[in-house]
């Protein structure tokens, strides 16, 4: 009798400090390998980050945090497979990141059949938080309904009137020009799209376009080209005095150093666009702390501003699991519904009906600054949405 | 009719598979899943490559068109599934009868680069076609019946496809038609000569390699519960083509041994490294350089050694 008791004591026990000591296991996929590799592997390192910095906190719940990070390959029949891997094989309570639009939907729909929270860092579709909405995903980063609004709100505040749109032709493009349309009657009821030109996605030669945007006569261009895009750009039209008289309002991200550094002395004038995170302008002391962590982290001071998102999604998962007070995807879901937390810019909040976050951007002109090899943004607005 | 030790050996294969869910690993399901799509995938492009000596670098085509066939009539149209997954391997099949009309009069190279050009094809028509297709985003939410959207009723769902596909490849592959396809193969010149109508065979061959591999795409897009325009891009057909070189192509096996051991080997490359593309390099240097049998060629090789001594 005694000796019975004592082993279901100790049964218990040991039952109860194995389950204290499982760690909670975060799932984190972005693309490591390919085209998308610039933007996934800073991300990673947010992720990373975030994680080192709650683990030697004590990790959630009292638990160690156990990060299993994988490739999505920007394939998303790919990230899909993995994401089931991570579901049924690793059994995390959570998983993090996406970078494309249809690796994003892709990861939304095994999060929806697997009852698994997904919170999406970086994919911007719009889709992902109204058709194809369900309780289970949730959405960090920015979405092309805020990133064309406040495109159409600088178009009204520089007082264009003639404008001329200018989308790469896949989702993103499409989905951004309808963010813009949907708000430029009421942010700039003055102004008019004249022309609207679809470059493909991955286009490096833009002479067909350029002459055209040029003959217009166009005060102002609204503009979704990224990354390389917008590089060939520059270097194709800049030559022709394209960017003397106009005025370049561009969502994708190309305000980031990353750009600007690729240009150097080839960065226009005339540019005002956005970015999620500038290195070298900082909200407030905690931001510029977060920043000088990541720059430990990455052994430069000029770091990159995909690692900010990573890092804010699993900031946003430690939270609402602690908020739970359990892994439970029902209940981490029902916390991450309304739940504002503190960010290195500034507090944010998830919607609880569109599951979306107002995490906003940067945005500002690029100007050229004496002691810097490339523009830096000055000055400085970081736009919320409402 | 195949021998009696490999109907066998067949029927148990599929019966242990059948015990697989028993086993309780939900990993393991999906992952079998998966390996008993691609298998029938590689196996529907060995018809072409391995018994008529085509080779088809655009064979994720017809994946690509059955998977998203299957999901719109499925999810679009609400049609039931014992409509839907028949008209997708129909569709498949009427596409490629069109392409290989195009394609067989050519050969080698050309009949290559041919394939490869209507593949992308439809890869532009999924992605232009965002009404229907939902373009670059995918085609996500697929509306399965319920009885299908367990894991495990899944996998039964998938097992017995595959099982009666392949089944009925076999069949396809060891009858009189598939002999000629061989002769084809052989000498397509001399085959012309006993009065077979060689561009006739090929043209039936791509046709039956395009339905059956719509089959496979139709399952794959409602495992995944999406269809993408990766699926129908070269690379997806590259990968198929390793699988089949790399299971053997001139074994009827072959092909169900590449698709198992490529996928298997990426699953778990992935889980430790980011340098599947640098494994699937050497995988291919191997193979041409010392398995051109594949591995159904390593397997025959090493047992006539072990029978000499």
């Amino acid at each position: 009798m005694k000796i019975s008791a004592i082993i279901v004591a100790a049964g218990a026990l040991g039952a109860g400090t194995a389950f204290a000591q499982q760690p909670v296991k975060i799932g984190g996929m972005y693309p490591l390998t390919g085209g998308g590799a610039v933007y996934g592997v800073p991300a990673m390192a947010g992720h990373q980050l975030a994680i080192e910095e709650l683990n030697a906190k004590g990790g959630i719940l009292g638990r160690k945090i156990e990060s299993i990070e994988r490739d999505d390959k920007l394939n998303p029949s790919a990230a899909s497979s993995t994401m089931k891997e991570l579901i049924t094989k690793d059994k995390v309570d959570i998983v993090l990141g996406g970078l494309s639009s249809a690796v994003g939907l892709a990861m939304s729909e095994v999060s929806k059949q697997e009852k698994v929270v997904y919170i999406a860092t970086i994919p911007k579709t719009i889709q992902m938080t109204t058709d194809k909405l369900h309780k289970y995903v949730f959405r960090t980063a920015s979405n092309t309904d805020f990133e064309g609004d406040t495109m159409s709100l600088l178009a009204g505040r520089y007082k264009l009137s003639k404008l001329c749109n200018l989308q790469l032709d896949y989702a993103y493009g499409n989905d951004l020009e309808a963010g813009i349309v949907k708000t430029l009657g009421k942010n700039a009821p003055n102004a008019k799209i004249v022309l609207t030109l679809k470059p493909k996605l991955g286009a490096t030669d833009f002479n067909p376009f350029i002459p055209q945007v040029m003959a217009a006569g166009c005060d102002g261009v609204l503009s979704g080209l990224w990354g390389p895009h917008f590089v060939s750009w520059v270097k194709q039209a800049k030559p022709l005095g394209f960017f003397d008289k106009i005025k370049w309002i561009s969502g994708g991200e190309i305000a980031s150093h990353e750009i600007a550094g690729e240009l150097k002395g080839d960065f226009p004038d005339n540019v005002i666009s956005n970015t999620y995170e500038l290195w070298y302008h900082a909200q407030d002391p905690s931001h510029k702390e977060f920043q000088a962590r990541l720059a430990k982290k990455l052994n430069t001071q000029e770091t990159p501003q995909w690692a900010l998102l990573g890092y804010v999604g699993v900031m946003y998962a430690a939270a609402a699991m602690e908020k739970a007070k359990s892994t439970e995807a029902d209940k981490v879901s029902a916390a991450l519904e309304g739940l504002t937390i503190k960010t290195p810019v500034g507090p944010l909040t998830i919607d609880p009906k569109s599951h979306q976050a107002n995490m906003g951007q940067f945005w500002g002109p690029m100007v050229k600054k004496p002691d810097r090899a490339y523009r830096m943004m000055d000055p400085v607005e970081y736009i919320q949405p409402k | 009719m195949p021998q009696r030790n490999q109907l066998i050996a067949s029927a148990a294969l599929v019966v242990l598979l059948a015990l697989l869910p028993l086993a309780g690993s939900r990993y393991a399901v999906d992952l079998t899943t998966e390996v008993l799509i691609y298998a029938l995938f590689a196996l529907s492009l060995n018809v072409l490559i391995g018994f008529t000596g085509n080779v088809s670098f655009g064979h994720a085509a017809y994946f690509a068109i059955g998977g998203y066939t299957c999901a719109i009539l499925l999810t679009t149209y609400r049609w039931p599934l014992a409509i839907s997954l028949p008209a997708a391997v129909v569709l498949a099949g009427l596409v490629a009868a069109v392409v290989g009309y195009f394609c067989v009069r050519l050969t080698q190279i050309y009949f290559a680069m041919l394939t490869l050009a209507f593949a992308m094809l439809v890869w532009g028509v999924a992605f232009k076609w965002k009404e229907v297709t939902g373009g670059d985003d995918g085609f996500t939410g697929i509306n399965l019946p319920a009885m299908l959207t367990n894991h495990v009723s899944y996998f039964y769902f998938t097992l017995a496809v595959v099982t009666v596909a392949i089944a009925a490849l076999w069949v396809i592959c060891h009858s009189a038609f598939g002999l000629t396809l061989v002769a084809v193969r052989e000498n397509n010149v001399r085959t012309g000569f006993i009065g077979v109508d060689t561009r006739r065979m090929r043209w039936a061959a791509f046709t039956v390699a395009g339905s059956f591999g719509g089959l496979a795409g139709a399952l794959f897009g409602m495992y995944h519960r999406g269809m993408y325009i990766e699926n129908a891009f070269w690379t997806e057909s590259a990968q198929v083509l390793i699988m089949v070189l790399l299971g053997g192509m001139y074994s009827f096996v072959g092909p169900i041994l590449g698709a198992a051991t490529l996928h298997l080997l990426q699953v778990f490359t992935n889980q430790y490294t980011t340098y599947w593309p640098t494994v699937l390099g050497l995988i291919l240097l191997v193979i041409v350089m010392v398995l051109p049998d594949g591995l159904i060629g390593l397997v025959s090789r090493v047992k006539a050694r072990w029978g000499k001594t």
